[in-house]
């Protein structure tokens, strides 16, 4: 099985974890908060909150008996991690395109 | 300057071409369009050609079916073949914003090898600019557009067949 959930754009990738973040704009929520917001039971949005979690994107603290979610600001590593992600692509797709038309010549 | 301990969030990539370091250099400038992702773009309308102004100065922008054009890069250094360096003006909320204090910028070196290749080194950097006042990226998580936007672009660009553990 793969554990592939560290990475940002993984944990993304799923369209309640990225509604999840939206609602988290808006300020810490415990589990509970972000539930009513969404057709899926608590422990579903718990589980969405551990590979937030994983992810980095999200931080939990215990507020008296609560624990409450909110982004992390260390996120910003994301933005880092698009790019790098979109050079990746777009260098390979300049390689491919430069070493298409040098073949073609000959 | 200020003393202040910046963590280096620069991406660096770099890749090797079979071409001499002139056509690489012409093919990654003049011949943008023939290769740029063509999701990539911050216009309104489907993007139809990516234009890279070829001298210091010249603008980077996309055109569109609609007949729009958006800009998102302005050259600031041109030294054709070896190098040149574009300010990426694109802000913290994915909107253009022409303020070069506020933006990123990518640097891109063409260094030619000694059998015939060329290697091409890219930086982009200044990422905390993009931030408020050197504040980091913070912004980018504090504020809902930033976030919004960054997510939509994260959701097309993973649709797109981003591979899982790509790299150079």
């Amino acid at each position: 099985m793969e554990t592939n959930h560290n990475r940002p754009l993984d944990a993304l990738g799923d369209p309640t974890r990225r509604a999840i973040v939206e609602r988290l704009f808006e300020g810490p929520k415990s589990v509970g908060e972000l539930a009513r917001g969404f057709p899926i039971s608590r422990p579903a949005i718990s589980q969405h909150l551990r590979i937030l979690k994983d992810a980095n994107l999200v931080a939990d603290q215990a507020l008296g008996n609560r624990r409450l979610y909110r982004l992390n600001p260390e996120g910003f590593d994301l933005l880092r991690d698009y790019f790098d992600r979109f050079w990746s692509r777009a260098l390979q797709a300049f390689k491919n395109k430069i070493e298409e038309t040098e073949g073609g010549t000959k | 300057m200020t003393a202040q301990a910046q963590r280096d969030t620069a991406v660096r990539k770099s890749i090797s071409v079979r071409a001499g370091v002139e056509r690489a250099f012409e093919a990654f400038t003049a011949d943008l369009d023939s290769w740029w992702p063509r999701e990539h773009h911050i216009g309104k309308a489907p993007m139809t050609r990516s234009v890279l102004e070829c001298r210091a100065g010249g603008r980077c922008y996309s055109e569109h079916e609609d007949g729009s054009e958006a800009d998102w890069g302005l050259i600031t250094v041109w030294e054709p073949p070896q190098r040149f360096v574009m300010a990426w003006l694109i802000d913290a909320n994915w909107q253009y914003d022409p303020d070069l204090s506020r933006t990123s910028e990518v640097e891109v070196r063409f260094i030619a090898q000694a059998d015939g290749t060329t290697r091409v080194d890219l930086e982009h950097r200044h990422f905390e600019r993009m931030g408020e006042s050197g504040n980091n990226m913070r912004m980018m998580v504090d504020t809902p557009a930033g976030w919004s936007g960054l997510l939509q672009l994260y959701a097309g660009f993973a649709g797109k067949g981003a591979e899982p553990g790509e790299g150079l």
